[in-house]
């Protein structure tokens, strides 16, 4: 069920499964980061994690997960993401030495394994183990990882995992050194995908079609000793790691234990308290609203919390196959109070306004306002474009989830101010995540919240706004369809130069928001907190989360 | 109620009752239980005033149970003392949104008694006209809805309820839709009484006089059954309302009762519980209304079934 | 003879019961506006990956397929898709989690020694405290002790189970942290800390259910008392201990026994409130999490046996009412 502390990550509606674990949401930098964040850690120690949902599956093949949290430390993957406090994330060679070389346009792309790199059986990692992994992810009792090289890959439609004995031949390994992947199009963001999860290498046989979530094989810094449902995962040592391959893992700690089921009040609340062992103990949520009153009241507790940068975008999408006349699109972008929603979001920690699609602190963005108003919009403005669309008391429909409920208030209240009613349809959290999904779309009105699962354009605009996103599940919330604006992204995801392909983003950012079919609201921000103890907790500004690889504990205990 | 695993405490205790061979209350009164009547009776009435002129109520102060007072809240925790008790907000201000709490707990208490009262109406006619049914007919009659009786017994109701609630389009109204599941799974309780006790009335001289002069069953059952069963049945009725409103209080709790922004006691209660540290008034209030309503109707039923022997009844 | 034709006639019954909620469940979820498949879709969902997840997942079938597969599998187990790639789930099935990779019958298995950790144990204590306490009461009556007694119950049985045991954990474990707010810890791994995780969650689920034990044993006891046998046994010089303990309360514990047997059957199958509360992975816990994650095969194994465990109870209940108390024919209530 929805605990107040998922609310903004429900508000993400992508992320619904995975939540706390994947550390999928919203948001990312930090005003005490400074302090928390370059000091070094001592090594050793145990590091607690506290977490909401009740499993980890550590299945690679399944996994929606951020490559910096549950599962970073555990599996390595082709690429790493390079995260500093404050700074601009970037892509890094992990188990590979480059960071991908791109050839036949961008259609194919060539990996060269490390020296020394192993298993945590001390075999060494091949090619063949990173093949074998990615062909797990096609197995039909493997879905629901992310699944971006599933489109990509040549021939990849028809092919069903490699339990049959079949392999997938658009990915050749030559050689135990080398990988080469051959996709249907050009995909310049290819680097970044191989970041994800499903990249973890998996010993061939080793890795069964079902049940091997539990305990897999590692290839991080860490193994998995135990990992029991309901209870804990604990994570120890992997003695074959070596860090002099690994640019991005600092290891710190000598064992992480990942508590599960936890209520989050409960737990913020004995990390401030410090007692036992809340002072080594960090939340994988975010600081529920009363935990952070009462953090921001007391200096003592204040110095825990961590605030990440402008992270997730918050909008308000309006169903373009119902709203049709742009006019009144229009009038709904300036009558927006984005003020109203921020404090009803929780006041400026819940984020700064949002203007752009692109988010901040994502390569490409270009800032602009196209809708130039107050934070408290512009009624009369809003007022004259209904009237020119002649629609001066347009009825809508808001659908949201309970979760929702006080900013869908809000949104309701400020477009009542220019004469537009909204009716607010309360829907249970599951069968809200397919109503704004399915093929109906039966709402004219719905509050998204989108975190890219990497840092690029193309992880923010495509999933929201190309055609080919409506409905099935998709995020097109706003069931926007415009065949400009399809080319463009084609366009700029084909483009391999990265500066190119920015351009390309902007200009596409900017031709979506001139059909106004969603209001940006705001960029939201996480809040996190720490124990007394914890050090490191790098929060970057993609994405909105701690990097798990980097937290350590100040002094081991 | 430990845990709501049966709607209406018929299943539990129904069973138990219509099991035991003394039917509930010790033979004679105490002054105990007759000013427990009187108390009981006064929490009840109380709360059903408050029910009734909510509205009027909260506008006394000028307030609704919907419409944010930003400027009651300090941050985002309310500010002063109590939870930001004073003359506009007598019970204080919720955080975040700082909406008025006694208009809250007013407008829940209508959700609250609304559903158990018209829950309990909607079991008492299922669970009398099968009860009697079952008794007078037998056979067959009997047969059947003993069974289905079983089935209703051997159901897990909260998880029925939760499916249910994510099943149901939301633009059917939450209240009438609780209302309706707990009316239709608080029967069974009523009407294995009132079948014990039909078969027992029906086998009496004056049912079995009626009869053999000619008197058609409805008549039987109407005129000289019935009656005879109004004793229990109210006070069954008043001792199974505890339960419905605890059930609604409990699905709202667990996220799967009223929805937002309806006002409602159990949903206030999931939301103070992470404030109780910084803002304890919060809880206390929709908490302490919510025990204090079952407990005014839990001592009006042991009144009453006291009052009303129910043996005593039956012989009249 | 008539107690075996009358077990066999239950449990009859019971298979038809159990049938019927399958039934329901499964119609329930039919109707259910959302498509299970799409939480194992991926992300990005293309329509061709979502109708592969749902063919191995068997939810492009009608309901009754779905419901006869079910049925089917519980007997002879079950295979989600074919080849090197099949999950195969053996008899009897109760059906497999994709959500978290696991059989039901396994999660029934793992998570049920928490709740049944949870029930017993508070069920002897609630069973102790009801029962003296009203036999106290009973033959203390109408004196302070009786209305004390009363009144605490009436308290008891209005507090909502769910209020109290949180208001125990913000005192007890949050203020003043003399117990830990929640979770479990395995007799096996450590019974101290078993015990230690337990005893708040019993204490509250006992001292409120307790109380409806009280009331019914004072009622039964002051009934009992004042019956002729005992009338008769004191005129005749039988201490009064023996009275009250082997005359009085033997007979009086009857309706206790049965009322106590199915409030334990009815919590074994899941203290959702409880296990809530306490944050603690029992069966509960793993029954509101499927329905929240649409798993019906898990919502209906866990239901099932529930429902089962409810009706075990009813049986055991009615078969040692009618070896006890021979006024009671077997079937009539």
């Amino acid at each position: 069920m929805t605990n107040k502390h998922v609310v903004r990550a429900a508000i993400a509606g992508v992320c619904a499964a995975v939540l706390a674990l994947s550390g999928c949401g919203a948001s990312n930098n930090t005003a005490n980061g400074t302090a928390n964040g370059q000091s070094t850690g001592a090594t050793g120690g145990t590091l607690n994690v506290l977490l909401s949902s009740t499993e980890m599956d550590l299945d690679p093949a399944k996994s929606q997960g951020l490559p910096i949290t549950t599962n970073g430390n555990i599996f390595r993957r082709l690429t790493a993401w390079k995260i500093t406090q404050g700074g601009e994330t970037k892509v890094v060679p992990d188990l590979a030495t480059t960071t991908g070389e791109p050839s036949d346009d961008g259609k194919t792309w060539t990996y060269t394994l490390k020296d020394g790199i192993k298993f945590d059986d001390g075999t060494t990692i091949t090619s063949k183990d990173i093949k074998y992994g990615l062909e797990r992810s096609f197995a039909d009792s493997l879905t629901g990882g992310l699944s971006y090289h599933k489109t990509l890959l040549v021939g990849a439609q028809d092919y069903h995992g490699p339990f049959d004995g079949k392999h997938l031949d658009s990915i050749e390994t030559p050689d135990d050194k080398t990988i080469v992947f051959h996709l249907n199009a050009p995909f310049g963001d290819w680097p970044w995908v191989a970041s994800l999860a499903a990249f973890t290498p998996v010993p061939e046989g080793k890795g069964p079609a079902s049940g091997y979530g539990k305990t897999p094989v590692a290839s991080g810094p860490y193994k998995v000793e135990s990992n029991e449902a309901g209870k804990q995962a604990v994570y120890v040592r992997n003695k074959y790691w070596d860090k002099k391959t690994d640019p991005v893992r600092t290891a710190g700690p000598d064992k992480i234990v990942f508590k599960m089921s936890q209520d989050t009040s409960v737990a913020a609340q004995s990390i401030m308290q410090g007692t036992g062992e809340g002072k080594n103990s960090f939340l994988s949520g975010f600081v529920p609203p009363a935990q952070l009153a009462q953090a921001q009241a007391n200096p003592a507790y204040q110095k825990l919390l961590a605030t990440s940068g402008d992270g997730a975008l918050e909008y308000l999408a309006i169903n373009t196959k119902r709203v049709t006349d742009l006019k009144v699109r229009q009038a709904i972008e300036y009558a927006v109070d984005k003020k109203a929603y921020q404090t009803a979001s929780g006041g400026e920690i819940a984020g700064n306004f949002a203007t752009t699609l692109i988010t901040p602190g994502i390569a490409g963005r270009e800032k602009y306002d196209l809708y130039k108003a107050d934070s408290t919009g512009d009624v009369d403005k809003a007022k004259q474009l209904l009237k020119e669309a002649g629609q001066t008391s347009p009825n809508l429909k808001l659908i949201a989830t309970s979760d929702q409920a006080e900013t869908a208030s809000s949104i309701q209240t400020s477009l009542k101010r220019a004469g537009i009613t909204v009716d607010i349809q309360t829907l249970n959290d599951d069968v809200f995540s397919d109503a704004e999904t399915n093929n109906e779309g039966d709402y004219d009105l719905v509050i998204g919240g989108w975190q890219p699962d990497f840092p690029s354009p193309y992880a923010n605009i495509s999933p929201l706004f190309d055609s080919s996103q409506i409905g099935n599940g998709n995020y097109n919330l706003a069931r926007y369809s415009n065949p400009e604006v399809d080319a463009l992204i084609k366009k700029a995801t084909e483009t391999i130069d990265q500066s190119e392909a920015g351009k390309i983003w902007a200009e596409t950012d900017k031709k979506i928001m001139a059909d106004a079919p969603v209001v940006p609201l705001i960029y939201s921000k996480n809040t996190f907190i720490h124990g007394s103890n914890v050090t490191n907790f790098v929060i970057g500004n993609f994405p909105a989360y701690p990097d798990y690889n980097q937290v350590t504990l100040a002094s081991a205990n | 109620m430990s845990e709501v695993t049966a709607p209406a405490g018929g299943t539990k205790r129904g069973s138990a009752a219509a099991r035991s061979t003394a039917t509930g209350a010790s033979a004679d009164r105490s002054p105990y239980l007759r000013s427990s009547i009187i108390v009981g009776g006064v929490i009840v009435l109380l709360f059903v005033a408050l029910a009734v002129f909510a509205g009027p109520l909260s506008a006394i102060t000028g307030n609704d149970p919907y419409a944010e007072h930003p400027e009651a809240l300090a941050g985002s925790v309310p500010a002063g003392f109590g939870g930001g008790i004073s003359a506009s907000h007598w019970f204080g201000v919720t955080p975040l949104r700082g909406v008025d709490l006694f208009s809250i707990v007013a407008y829940g208490s209508r959700i609250s008694l609304g559903i158990g009262l018209f829950s309990s109406v909607i079991s008492l006619v299922i669970g009398v006209a099968l009860g009697l049914l079952a008794g007078y007919f037998q056979g067959l009659a009997d047969a059947l809805i003993s069974r289905t009786m079983d089935v209703f017994f051997g159901f897990p109701f909260l998880i029925f309820a939760i499916a249910l609630s994510v099943v149901v389009p939301q633009s059917f109204p939450r209240p009438l839709l609780l209302t309706l599941v707990l009316g239709f799974f608080g029967w069974p309780g009523i009407a294995r009484l009132v079948r014990g006790q039909t078969l027992t009335l029906s086998k009496r001289n004056f049912a079995v006089a009626s009869r053999v002069m000619g008197a058609s069953p409805a008549h039987v059952l109407w005129h000289q059954i019935l009656p005879n069963l109004m004793p229990l049945l109210i006070v069954n009725v008043t001792l199974s309302i505890p339960g419905r409103i605890g059930a609604e209080a409990g699905l709202s709790f667990l996220g799967v009762g009223m929805n937002p922004p309806t006002p409602s006691w159990g949903r206030s209660i999931s939301d103070a519980v992470q404030w109780a540290l910084v803002d304890p008034m919060y809880l206390l209030f929709p908490g302490g209304a919510l025990f204090l309503l079952t407990f005014g109707f839990n001592l009006l039923g042991d009144g009453l079934s006291d009052a009303i022997d129910p043996r005593k009844g039956v012989r009249a | 003879m008539n107690i075996l034709a009358y077990i066999g006639k239950r449990i009859a019954s019971s298979l038809l019961v159990i049938l019927l909620i399958t039934l329901a469940l499964f119609l329930i979820f039919f109707l259910l506006p959302t498509n299970p498949a799409q939480l194992s879709c991926g992300k990005p969902c293309t329509p061709e990956q979502l109708s592969r997840v749902s063919a191995f997942m068997g939810t492009d079938q009608p309901w009754y397929i779905q419901m006869g597969s079910y049925i089917a599998g519980i007997f002879v187990g079950r295979t989600f898709g074919t080849g090197g790639g099949a999950v195969v789930c053996d008899a009897p099935c109760l059906g497999y989690s994709f959500r978290l990779n696991e059989s039901v019958s396994q999660l029934i298995a793992d998570r049920f020694p928490v709740t049944a950790s949870i029930a017993v144990g508070a069920a002897v204590l609630w069973l102790i405290i009801g029962v003296a306490s009203g036999v106290w009461a009973a033959l203390k009556r109408d004196t302070l002790v009786d209305r004390t007694l009363l009144g605490l119950s009436v308290v008891g049985v209005s507090a909502p189970s769910y209020l109290i045991g949180l208001l125990a954990v913000i005192a007890f474990a949050l203020s003043i942290q003399i117990f830990p707010s929640g979770g479990y810890v395995n007799f096996s791994q450590d019974p101290v800390q078993w015990l230690y995780h337990l005893i708040l969650p019993w204490l509250v689920l006992a001292i409120l259910s307790a109380a409806g034990y009280t009331r019914i044993t004072r009622t039964q006891m002051i009934g009992e008392l004042s019956q002729d046998y005992i009338r008769t046994a004191r005129s005749k010089g039988v201490p009064e201990s023996v009275i009250v303990f082997k005359h009085a309360l033997r007979n009086a514990m009857l309706p206790v026994m049965t009322m106590f047997g199915l409030d334990l059957g009815g919590l074994l199958g899941g203290a959702v409130l409880t296990e809530k509360v306490f944050s603690m992975q029992g069966l509960g816990a793993l029954l509101l999490d499927s329905v929240s994650n649409l798993d019906l095969q898990v919502l209906v194994g866990a239901t099932l046996f529930a429902a089962v465990l409810v009706i075990i109870a009813n049986l055991i209940v009615d078969i040692c009412y009618s070896l006890l108390d021979p006024r009671v024919t077997l079937g009539r209530n």
